[in-house]
C-alpha cells in the first residue's frame, strides 16, 4: 500500500503568554492511496493547526511531513507555494472561489498556475465539471451557484492540478444535511477513483460513513476510533 | 494577467469610477501642462527661436534686455572674440502702437535685428526677401486687429510711422507679438535729436540692448574679461528673466507636480482599499499555491491597465480640445512633452501601486484554513 500522505511525530507547541503552549503532540498518521480519512475533535483542540501544518501552511515545531514519500519540511516559501499548487487540494468550509471567475475559469485558473496549456486546462476542466455534474453551469459566476454547487466548483477545483493529498476543512459546514451528504460522497468517490489520499477535518458525524478512517484529535495526539 | 483582466470584467462600476478619476486627472495634467508649455512660448518665443547660445548684457541688468545697455564698442569687442558673424546686435522695447485710422491701441515687442543677419525671423507672409528695412515685419497675431500687409503702425511714444511688409508666425516677447524693424529706423526711434545734429556717432553710444551671440564655452569664458561690463547669460536664463515668466511657469509647474502627487494617492488609497477587502481571497490564492508575485503582478497590471487606458483617452481629448481652442489660446503640447508627462504619469501610478503590492505580500495563507467566508 502507497501512502501519498505521512506525518511523523509531529509537534508544534505556541508561545501563549510566556507559557509554551504545545497543541499537537508527536502525531503521527499516514493517509493511503484511495484512502478517505477524517478528523475530528472539540473547537480549539488543534484541527486547524493539524490541516494548516499537513497542508505545507505552517510549519512544525518538529517532526516531519511527507508527500509521496518526500519531506517537506525546510522548503522555501516558493517551493511550498509550487508544492500546494501541484500536490495538494484543498476544499475549503465555504467553498472560498473566487467571485470573479466563472466556473471553467475556477479550474483553468489552478491549471495556468502550474503552468499547463490551455489544451490540456480545457479538457481536464471539461472531464471534472461533468464528473461534478456542472457542465451546465461552468459559465456561471459563483454567486449564481448555490451552496452544493460552489462546494462541487471547490472540489473539482482540487482536483484539478491532479494532486497527491486532498484537504478538506469542513466542507460540510455551510451546507445542510442531504446536500453536506452528497458533496462528501463526491470526494470519496473522487478519492477511490483518481487514487488520493485524502484528509477531512469535521464536526458532522453524519458524514462518517463515507469515510475508511475515523480520527479523534485531543490533547495534540490523534486517536482512532471505529467507524 | 488571467486575473486582473477577469476581475475587471467582473467589476465594472468599480473600476469605471476609478477609471473616471484618473481621465479627469491625467486630462488635467496634460491641460495645464499644454498651457504651461504655451504660455512658455507665447512669453520668450522670439527669444526662444533666435539660434544663439548666450546673450552679453551690460552689468547689472539683472538678466533683462531691456535694462541693459550695449555700446556699439562693446559689439565689436564680443565680435572679436566670437568672430564677426556670430554676434549680433539685439534690440529690445515694450511700446504700444495704433493702426494708422484707428484708435485702438496694441502692446507690442519692438525687436531691432539685422535684416540680414541670422536674428532676423523667417517670413510666413510678405515680401520674399527679409527686407526689414523696407518697414517692419509683425507677428501674425496682430492680423487679428486688422493689420495687414502695407498697413501703417503709429508708435505711441515717438509719432514714428511704420509700413507693414511681411507677417512671421509665433513671434512674442513677454506676451506681446513681436514688431521687427531694422537698425535704422531703430537709431531713428532712439537718437532722434543726434540724427537732428548731424553726429554720426549716435551708433557709438547706448545703441542696442544685447548683443546675441553663437559661442562655445571656451568662447563665453574669454568674453567676461574681453567686454568689461558686461554679463554674459545663456538663453535659458534671458527667458527665465522676462517679467513674469518663472512666477507663470512656476505656479503651472506646481499645479501639475500636485496633480501627480494627487493621481498617485487616489490609486494607492483606492486599490489599498479593495486589497484590503480582497485579503482572504488573496489568502485562499495563496492557499491553493498562487505565488505572491503573480498577485504582486496582478495588482500592479491593474493599475497600470488603468492608468494607460485613462491616459489614452484624455491624449484623445486634449487632442480634439486643442484643436477646437482658438489660434490666440497659447496652447502647445509637443510631442516630447507629451511622451515625458505620459511617462510621469504612469510612473506615478505604478509608485501609488507599491502601497498595495506591499500589503498583498504580507498576507499569509494560513488565513484561509478554519475560515468561515472569503
Amino acid at each position: 500500500m502507497n501512502n501519498r500522505l505521512e506525518m511523523h511525530d509531529i509537534t508544534r507547541t505556541f508561545a501563549d503568554g510566556g507559557l509554551q503552549r504545545t497543541i499537537l503532540d508527536r502525531l503521527n498518521l499516514k493517509v493511503a492511496e484511495g484512502e478517505l480519512v477524517a478528523v475530528m475533535g472539540p473547537s480549539g483542540s488543534g484541527k486547524s493547526t493539524f490541516l494548516s501544518i499537513a497542508g505545507a501552511l505552517l510549519e512544525p515545531t518538529g517532526g516531519e511531513v511527507l508527500i509521496d514519500g518526500k519531506s517537506i519540511i525546510g522548503l522555501d516559501k516558493q517551493a511550498l507555494s509550487e508544492l500546494r499548487l501541484r500536490k495538494m487540494g484543498f476544499i475549503f468550509q465555504n467553498a472560498n472561489l473566487i467571485p470573479y471567475l466563472k466556473v471553467e475559469e475556477q479550474l483553468m485558473l489552478v491549471a495556468k498556475l502550474a503552468g499547463s496549456s490551455k489544451e490540456a486546462c480545457a479538457a481536464r476542466a471539461d472531464e471534472l465539471l461533468q464528473k461534478m455534474g456542472l457542465t451546465h453551469r461552468k459559465n456561471a459566476y459563483p454567486h449564481k451557484l448555490s451552496g452544493g454547487e460552489r462546494q462541487r466548483v471547490a472540489i473539482a477545483r482540487a482536483l484539478m492540478n491532479d494532486p497527491a493529498v486532498l484537504f478538506a476543512d469542513e466542507p460540510t459546514a455551510s451546507l445542510d444535511a442531504s446536500r453536506g451528504l452528497e458533496v462528501v460522497a463526491m470526494i470519496a468517490k473522487q478519492v477511490k477513483e483518481q487514487r488520493k489520499s485524502a484528509v477531512m477535518v469535521t464536526h458532522d458525524d453524519r458524514v462518517l460513513p463515507y469515510c475508511d478512517r475515523v480520527f479523534y484529535l485531543d490533547k495534540g495526539k490523534l486517536t482512532e476510533h471505529p467507524v | 494577467m488571467y486575473l486582473a483582466l477577469r476581475e475587471i470584467r467582473f467589476a465594472k462600476a468599480r473600476y469605471t469610477l476609478i477609471a473616471a478619476i484618473m481621465l479627469l486627472i491625467s486630462f488635467l495634467v496634460l491641460f495645464v501642462t499644454g498651457l504651461a508649455q504655451g504660455l512658455a512660448y507665447d512669453n520668450a518665443a522670439s527669444i526662444q527661436n533666435m539660434p544663439a547660445t548666450h546673450f552679453v548684457l551690460e552689468q547689472g541688468s539683472d538678466h533683462r534686455f531691456t535694462r541693459s545697455q550695449i555700446s556699439g564698442e562693446k559689439l565689436e569687442q564680443t565680435r572679436s572674440v566670437v568672430g564677426e558673424s556670430n554676434a549680433e546686435p539685439l534690440g529690445v522695447q515694450m511700446t504700444s502702437v495704433v493702426l494708422s485710422g484707428d484708435i485702438q491701441k496694441i502692446d507690442v515687442a519692438l525687436l531691432a535685428v539685422n535684416p540680414k543677419g541670422w536674428l532676423a525671423p523667417d517670413l510666413t507672409m510678405g515680401t520674399s526677401e527679409k527686407q526689414v528695412t523696407d518697414g517692419v515685419v509683425v507677428d501674425e497675431k496682430l492680423a487679428e486687429h486688422g493689420v495687414k500687409l502695407g498697413s501703417i503702425l503709429v508708435d505711441q511714444a515717438s509719432g514714428t510711422r511704420w509700413t507693414v511688409t511681411g507677417f512671421v508666425k509665433n513671434e512674442s516677447f513677454s506676451h506681446a507679438p513681436a514688431v521687427f524693424l531694422s537698425k535704422e529706423e531703430w537709431m531713428g526711434l532712439h537718437s532722434p535729436s543726434s540724427a537732428q545734429s548731424g553726429s554720426g556717432s549716435a551708433e557709438g553710444q547706448a545703441a542696442y540692448n544685447a548683443v546675441a551671440v553663437k559661442a562655445t564655452e571656451v568662447q563665453v569664458s574669454k568674453l567676461q574679461s574681453a567686454v568689461p561690463n558686461t554679463e554674459i547669460i545663456k538663453k535659458a536664463d534671458a527667458v527665465s528673466a522676462i517679467p513674469g515668466y518663472k512666477e507663470e511657469q512656476g505656479s503651472l509647474l506646481m499645479m501639475i507636480a500636485f496633480l501627480f502627487v494627487i493621481s498617485a494617492f487616489v490609486l494607492a488609497v483606492f486599490f489599498y482599499v479593495i486589497t484590503i477587502q480582497k485579503t482572504s481571497q488573496f489568502g485562499i490564492l495563496k492557499a491553493i499555491g498562487t505565488r505572491t508575485a503573480y498577485l504582486a503582478g496582478s495588482v500592479t497590471l491593474q493599475v497600470l491597465l488603468l492608468s494607460v487606458f485613462s491616459l489614452a483617452v484624455s491624449i484623445f481629448l486634449v487632442k480634439v480640445l486643442e484643436m477646437a481652442l482658438p489660434g490666440t489660446m497659447p496652447f502647445q503640447l509637443g510631442a516630447d512633452m507629451l511622451a515625458l508627462t505620459c511617462t510621469a504619469f504612469i510612473a506615478m501610478s505604478l509608485a501609488g501601486s507599491l502601497f498595495s503590492v506591499w500589503k498583498v505580500a504580507r498576507i499569509e495563507a494560513l488565513d484561509a484554513i478554519g475560515r468561515a467566508a472569503a
